[in-house]
């Protein structure tokens, strides 16, 4: 089994069976599963659609969740076959603005992006005001998750 | 579908038949409709992956093009000049070096700029000696500070004797100073000076200060800097190289190791750019410690 910890703005995705940790503040992590291949997938992102300006990185959820997707379908997978996972996206402190929150951003963008590609959500822990630590098992699909009481930094 | 003979049909008969017919040509307009709107998706599709290679292709063409031009117009004279003019050899032959020093350089943070993209970053942690990795920056420098006839001042402002060691990832950190070096050579003006001046702060953080004496960037300028295709200077006449790529670059790696830069600039003064670095807790895997823990009794199953 092999153990990676995925780093904010970062993507990880194989064939191999592995354990993916990684932790979220306001950032949104999505896991995608193929239940007929037992592989998967992890993105890791920290605002919800590119600028235009900036790298095009998958530091933005609409490039992390098209990328992760191709990635999944690079591997073999069909999208048909594909479920996910969504977890993160809580608020950071001592913000008031007009604007909708980024984690609730983070978690909107998500939602639209998988359901315009017809995966269905069947598990996820979003929102709220803790951070989270999540470990998730690219074979079996499963996530474990426990909340970080400490301040979010991410 | 046969002739159906109208005349011995009774009515509910024909209403039957015609509303089969409708039925099945209900069927083939919600299947054209259904085929209409995959090829909609698949075009929008096709559009937002052209658009996200482009930017990669964009961002090199010009880097590299003009620099390669060079290079051959320069090597050709050199072949067709007398062999008794050696300086004038030896002229073109630095002019050479410096373009492909520049190449070199384009092509780090091309190569940057695409693992960023493709979202595959790690940090390499190992206990990095922070003068040692500035003074052979500055000495890699040499030629294109020389250029510009401008003085290099490098400060420990710890003072003493001792090299200041500290645990990072020497490879990001050296395209991050890299980026900032370049830029402050090429906004610089004739004459003046680069300081690169360095130490720990209160919260055992790496502060570096890169000061340069140039033309300095505006208030509204400060905004842009860090998009990846604008340049301040975009004039034809324009001797600055370079681009916001450095920037955007040093951006990721400076998040990627949670840090933060700082930027203070005054209009014809100059800017003094400072990076801030946290020292890293793991030292060279990618598993970090938070991450090494096992869960147990308040985890839950998804």
């Amino acid at each position: 089994m092999t153990r990676h910890f995925l780093y904010p703005s970062t993507m990880y995705a194989s064939i191999q069976a592995s354990e993916v940790t990684t932790i979220l503040g306001s950032c949104v992590a999505v896991c995608l599963w193929d239940r007929t291949l037992g592989i998967g997938g992890i993105n890791h992102y920290m605002l919800p659609t590119w600028n235009g300006m900036e790298l095009a990185s998958p530091k933005y959820g609409n490039i992390a969740i098209e990328r992760l997707v191709e990635k999944m379908l690079q591997l073999g997978s069909k999208q048909s076959n594909l479920v996910a996972k969504v977890f993160g996206g809580g608020e950071v402190i001592a913000f008031s603005s007009n604007i909708m929150h980024i984690g609730q951003r983070n978690i909107m963008v998500a939602e639209e992006m998988l359901e315009e590609r017809r995966i269905p959500i069947i598990g996820r822990s979003t929102g709220g005001n803790s951070g989270r630590k999540i470990i998730y098992n690219t074979k079996t699909g499963e996530v474990l998750q426990a909340y970080i009481k400490s301040n979010m930094s991410k | 579908m046969e002739d159906i003979q109208a005349q011995n049909l009774s009515d509910a008969v024909l209403l039957s038949e015609i509303s089969g017919r409708i039925e099945k040509y209900r069927m083939a307009v919600e299947n054209l409709n259904s085929l209409n709107k995959q090829l909609l998706e698949l075009n929008q599709k096709l559009t937002e992956s052209e658009a996200m290679k482009s930017h990669f292709i964009s961002n090199i063409t010009n880097e590299i093009i003009n620099p390669f031009a060079s290079i051959l117009g320069l090597s050709k004279s050199i072949v067709e000049c007398p062999e008794t003019d050696v300086a004038r050899m030896k002229r073109m032959a630095s002019m050479i070096h410096g373009e492909a020093f520049n190449l070199d350089f384009q092509f780090k943070n091309i190569f940057a700029a695409a693992e960023i993209e493709a979202g595959e970053i790690q940090p390499n942690i190992s206990v990095v000696n922070i003068d040692e990795l500035l003074s052979s920056l500055f000495s890699q420098y040499a030629r294109e500070l020389e250029r510009k006839n401008l003085t290099k001042v490098l400060t420990n402002l710890e003072g003493g004797d001792s090299p200041i060691l500290f645990r990072t990832d020497s490879d990001k950190l050296t395209v991050i100073m890299s980026n900032l070096l370049c830029n402050a050579i090429n906004f610089n003006r004739k004459g003046k000076k680069v300081e690169i001046s360095y130490g720990r702060n209160e919260n055992g953080e790496l502060v570096i200060n890169v000061i340069d004496e140039g033309m300095g960037i505006s208030e509204e300028n400060l905004n842009i800097i860090y998009d990846r295709f604008k340049r301040l200077d975009n004039g034809i006449n324009s001797v600055n190289r370079g681009h916001g790529l450095g920037l955007s670059i040093n951006k990721a790696y400076i998040d990627l190791l949670e840090g933060r830069l700082e930027v203070k600039s005054k209009e014809n003064e100059g800017s003094t750019f400072t990076v801030i670095i946290p020292e890293s807790a793991q030292q060279n895997n990618d598993y970090s410690e938070e991450g090494n823990e096992v869960f147990f009794g308040d985890e839950e199953i998804f």
